[in-house]
């Protein structure tokens, strides 16, 4: 559970910009505000700082290059095979 | 059986892959770009099918998480998996989503114990459900994971036993993340069981700079040319490996003509080629 909690917060950390920015300003803080263990805690503090701001940015271009999928109702895929 | 050499498929390719199939022994095909499509949509895919060679590459299922894949996407790759009865299929070793977040690309999980388990239990379940393992493939990563435990190498070779799955290698991944991380991708090759190696990705680059510092890293942005040190790589796969490959060339934007993407497949099979001479060389003298 806590590693899927984990990866659940580096989610939020590369696509949230607001959580982001408190992260930068108190790693620790937002960590256990999150629920993660001490090691967790321990190794966010140790975050490469730069490639996080360079995967958010490259990221944030793919999501806007690219918009995420739409769930298509069972009727529209229907209609779409006819 | 030899290796075999390809482009990715791209609506903006298709009239010069089209016309150049004598060059080109197998397209990969996004599956992603199928799960919800029309039926002369699918129906054109089959017909690509017939003409050469597909093998059919997913995007979204986030195999490498300790997060279960969803189901729902692996009903969906094993129908077009039925449908198109591709040469093989594949997946990254990437998480894409996390409690209720979509990163929307593929980002780099923790690489530690749990998920590799986490992985080895998402094949299982594609394993099950499309009725084939996928092709597994390294990816590209900008920032070094936070919480990892182990190498990329000894990572990746513990999910490939793990699961008992292959590799489908991305050179250039390979490279990026060599460069953009300080280790030797020779060594990272050398890591990997060269019998797991059934594929290869080639691509391009480029290099983006930080805003708050002077730190620059290697982009895979897959709109520019293959670098000359991922044809090195995939010389020394040739020198390594004695199986048929499939090398695949992806390109995603920035189009040049065809005959410019052809060269590069041109000069992926005499990189092959010459790694394989070696190989063969250094088996003579051994022998002698």
């Amino acid at each position: 559970m806590s590693a899927e909690k984990f990866e659940a917060f580096l989610a939020k950390l590369y696509v949230d910009d607001h959580a982001r920015s408190r992260f930068l300003v108190d790693p620790r803080r937002e960590a256990l505000k999150a629920g993660l263990t001490e090691n967790d805690c321990a190794a966010l503090e140790k975050i490469d700082f730069v490639g996080l701001e360079f995967a958010a940015d490259s990221f944030a271009r793919k999501r806007a290059s690219s918009p995420p999928r739409k769930p298509v109702s069972n009727l529209t895929r229907w209609l779409r095979r006819r | 059986m030899k290796d075999r050499f390809g482009l990715g498929w791209r609506p903006e390719l298709a009239a010069g892959i089209l016309t150049h199939l004598d060059r080109i022994d197998i397209v990969e095909v996004i599956a992603d770009d199928y799960f919800d499509a029309g039926r002369s949509k699918r129906r054109a895919l089959k017909t690509l099918a017939n003409q050469v060679p597909v093998a059919l590459h997913g995007v979204t299922l986030g195999l490498a998480s300790s997060i279960p894949v969803e189901l729902n996407r692996l009903r969906q790759t094993a129908r077009l998996v039925e449908e198109i009865q591709p040469e093989f299929w594949s997946e990254h070793l990437a998480f894409v989503r996390g409690g209720a977040i979509e990163i929307g690309h593929l980002a780099a999980p923790p690489r530690t114990a749990a998920t590799i388990d986490g992985a080895a239990r998402n094949l299982a379940a594609a394993n099950a459900i499309v009725g084939a393992l996928p092709l597994v493939e390294n990816i590209a990563t900008l920032i070094d994971p936070p919480g990892s435990t182990l190498s990329e190498a000894d990572w990746t070779r513990d999910i490939l036993a793990a699961a008992n799955c292959e590799l489908l290698l991305d050179l250039h991944n390979l490279y990026a993340n060599s460069v953009n991380f300080g280790f030797d991708p020779y060594h990272f090759i050398d890591r990997i069981p060269q019998e797991t190696i059934r594929a290869i990705h080639l691509a391009g680059g480029r290099w983006i700079n930080a805003k708050a510092s002077d730190e620059r890293r290697l982009l895979d942005d897959h709109l520019h040319d293959v670098p000359q040190a991922v044809y090195d790589l995939l010389e020394y796969i040739g020198a390594k490996t004695s199986h048929p490959l499939t090398v695949i060339l992806e390109r995603d934007g920035r189009y040049p003509p065809i005959e410019v993407l052809l060269n590069q497949l041109d000069r992926a099979r005499a990189a092959l080629r010459r790694g394989r001479a070696k190989q063969q060389t250094k088996a003579v003298s051994e022998a002698a």
